[in-house]
């Protein structure tokens, strides 16, 4: 929890337990100056490409630099939203089933404003700016790569 | 120098990296669209020490190139 901008990494191996959203909120309880969480949770979806299901999304990285613009990108946000308390972001990587988690942005603040356009802006930044790369596999196991738009 | 690939480029080219001699980053670009098929054809960015460049870098060879395919996190 705490806001020092040292380098840190986003990665999870494979999905993210959904329990792991409760205990990351549990271990906030102790700060009673937050007012408000606001989570963003990105899901695999089964997208249907040309006929074909995608059953799941294999995440690879360039992890130095992505965890470098993910530095990058809180020193940005913390300078916007001062007033933030934490600022919390993983992805997974490897194979990723559909309707399992593999992204969570998730700040706490006083108010809810600035939890709320914090998350906003840092779930954008993320998709935009960290090299992570996704194959989406259908399920006859033919692939596509993903490519954020 | 040690070039990294990923995503697609990897798949294509068959390998996470690649050792290339090159002077400049174009030059880079030129010498590895030779030898990656389909790779004048895709679109990438090229990463010298974690950063993004889109202009002609001069290369010593000890930095760290990377090519990256269109990003897909989130």
């Amino acid at each position: 929890m705490e806001r020092a901008h040292k380098k840190r990494d986003i990665f999870v191996e494979g999905a993210i337990p959904v329990s792991f959203i409760s205990e990351s909120i549990a271990k906030h309880a102790t700060r009673t100056d937050i007012g408000a969480h606001e989570i963003f949770l990105g899901q695999v979806r089964a997208d249907v490409i040309e006929g074909k299901t995608v059953d799941a999304i294999e995440y690879t990285a360039y992890r130095d630099m992505a965890n470098d613009q993910m530095t990058a990108i809180r020193e940005d946000a913390f300078a916007r939203w001062p007033a933030m308390t934490c600022l919390h972001v993983h992805h997974s990587q490897g194979l990723i089933k559909a309707g399992e988690l593999c992204f969570m942005v998730f700040a706490s603040a006083p108010h809810r404003q600035q939890a709320r356009e914090a998350v906003a802006f840092v779930t954008d930044e993320v998709k935009k700016r960290l090299p992570i790369f996704g194959k989406e596999i259908f399920s006859d196991h033919t692939h596509i790569w993903k490519a954020n738009t | 120098m040690r070039v990294l690939l990923f995503g697609m480029i990897a798949e294509k080219a068959g390998m996470a990296e690649v050792e290339v001699t090159a002077v400049s980053t174009h030059a880079l670009k030129r010498e590895l669209q030779q030898r990656i098929p389909g790779l004048d054809r895709m679109s990438y960015a090229l990463a010298v020490d974690r950063r993004i460049v889109h202009e002609d870098v001069l290369l010593t060879g000890r930095e760290e190139v990377a090519l990256l395919p269109p990003f897909a996190g989130g």
